[in-house]
């Protein structure tokens, strides 16, 4: 296998969980145990009530194409011969939206608000990211 | 609720360096170059100057403290700000404050970048710029989310979903602004465009193409904030601060509505209760355009025209010389260049002070509206100047 060009993400101490997650192919998201509320990206504090009391929760992996944009610009070598590759920002079933890649599907056939789902990549032995495709 | 900082100061003198391809100097040159012009324009000598305040600090540490060494300057007040591209618009309100408190009495307001420089100076620096900013961090490079345009995607898809907005009319945007550069001889882009050019142009981040991006450019550009009381007996027409306000949505950009409706909403609010105005009284705007949809945002959070309303507004021709809004009458960040939004304030001063020719002049321009937009996408900056102070 040819060395993964593209970036890699620098986890935090307060992402780190997230990325265990990955690699065990689970979409993990901090759930408030006062409030009920889930946010993304991971912090300390729940962003709704600022409650520090909280767990990693498994999400459905469900949700819709909040926006998203097609690359045809390439700004990292490690994504030559990529474009056009689709960007997204994503509503999840729970509340939170994130960031990620839509995959497995044509852009132009894509629109905002479609459902799609989560899927795993493992691009090194290291690390899993995160994407989505379309629901079935 | 009243407030006693209305037109009681002014911007009493405007300058820019060079501006486009600046080569031969830095940022900190120009910046200095630009103070000296707008302590010149208003009539004022460096040993007037007692304040300074600058947009820092990406570009080095202490960002203030370069500048005022560059000019020689002991002052009482001086800071670098933080707010992105709404640094510039908060650092003429903080001259004001600052004034106001008694901390100081004449206050230069800049900023100054080598932006074509430091990307196009050749091959390797451009390609460092793009991978060392970008590579380090989470929940973006991984998946080739790379610098602003992508956040304004986004924006420019949801907004054509819920409204039905097309890429033609934020043409429009990028075309009347052209039109205005095309009378404007410091401008970096001069040659008009034309919407045909516009539609065929590459995509850079779709439904974003090359002229959705404003051009970075090398250049300093700074203004001089005064009392009201002193300007007047100063060179120039004095262009009062009439009010100023600030929307900053910490929560972030893909956050509730915020890709749709911005902080400019409050900033405009809050301006206009501090002016004592509305939207209907502003007779031309130099709204912050680091891309055409966040004009397009603008032009419904300043409440120019309804929320929704922006692409068939801007259509309309709205935004042109003799439209119901001229806006960016130098050309803008889109085609005059980008400076974070100080050449917007310059060019709203010139415009009050019915500086320009006919061909570039809004016809009997009593009020403007200057904008700042940046940071992480979160903070808007709102100004509102006038001829007259009463």
């Amino acid at each position: 296998m040819s060395e993964y060009a593209k970036p890699l993400p620098y986890p935090t101490v307060e992402s780190e969980p997230f990325w265990e997650g990955c690699k065990r192919h689970e979409l993990l998201l901090p759930q408030c145990r006062q409030c009920s509320g889930y946010w993304f990206p991971p912090g300390s504090t729940c962003p709704h009530c600022w409650s520090t009391e909280w767990d990693w929760k498994k999400a459905s992996g469900r949700g819709r194409i909040h926006s998203f944009g097609i690359y045809n610009r390439v700004y990292h070598p490690g994504f030559e011969g990529e474009i056009p590759y689709v960007f997204a920002v994503i509503q999840l079933e729970e509340g939170p939206r994130m960031v990620s890649n839509v995959v497995n599907e044509s852009p132009d056939k894509l629109d905002c608000d479609q459902p799609v789902e989560v899927v795993f990549e493992d691009v090194t032995e290291e690390v899993t990211l995160y994407k989505f495709a379309p629901a079935n | 609720m009243s407030n006693n900082l209305r037109g009681k100061y002014a911007i009493a003198g405007v300058g820019h360096s060079k501006l486009g391809k600046v080569p031969e100097m830095g940022p900190i040159g120009m910046f200095a170059v630009a103070a000296r012009n707008a302590i010149a324009d208003a009539g004022l000598t460096k040993a007037d100057v007692d304040g300074l305040v600058t947009r820092g600090p990406d570009d080095v540490y202490c960002h203030h403290q370069r500048v005022g060494a560059a000019l020689g300057l002991n002052v009482t007040y001086s800071t670098s700000t933080d707010n992105g591209g709404a640094s510039q618009v908060l650092g003429v309100a903080m001259a004001c404050m600052a004034i106001d408190a008694g901390l100081c009495n004449t206050v230069v307001v800049g900023f100054g970048r080598d932006t074509w420089s430091r990307t196009h100076r050749n091959e390797t620096a451009r390609k460092r710029v793009n991978i060392g900013i970008q590579n380090q961090g989470e929940f973006g490079p991984e998946f080739g989310w790379f610098g602003a345009p992508s956040n304004y995607a986004v924006s420019a898809r949801r907004h054509m979903k819920l409204y039905g907005t097309t890429k033609e009319q934020l043409g429009h945007i990028a075309v009347a602004f052209r039109d205005h550069a095309s009378r404007n001889p410091n401008a970096f882009f001069q040659k008009p465009l034309t919407i045909e050019e516009y539609l065929s142009a590459r995509m850079i981040v779709d439904p974003l193409c090359l002229y959705d991006c404003s051009i970075y450019i090398d250049g300093a550009a700074a203004v001089v904030v005064t009392s009201a009381e002193r300007a007047r007996d100063l060179k120039r027409p004095p262009a009062y601060v009439m009010g100023f306000g600030f929307g900053n949505r910490l929560s972030g950009w893909f956050e509730e509505s915020n890709m749709l409706t911005t902080g400019a909403k409050e900033a405009g609010e809050a301006a206009y209760r501090m002016a004592g105005i509305g939207p209907e009284d502003v007779d031309t705007a130099q709204l912050y355009d680091c891309f055409t949809q966040m004009v397009l945002l603008q032009l419904e959070d300043y409440g120019f025209c309804k929320k929704g309303e922006g692409g068939p507004f801007a259509g309309s021709g709205a935004l042109l010389l003799d439209g119901a809004m001229p806006t960016n009458t130098s050309g803008g960040q889109l085609s005059e260049g980008h400076t974070e939004g100080m050449l917007q304030i310059v060019e709203g001063v010139r415009q009050i002070r019915h500086e320009h020719g006919p061909d570039r002049q809004v016809k009997d321009a009593e009020v403007a509206l200057v904008s700042g937009h940046g940071g992480n996408t979160a903070c808007q900056s709102a100004m509102i100047l006038a001829r007259e102070a009463s």
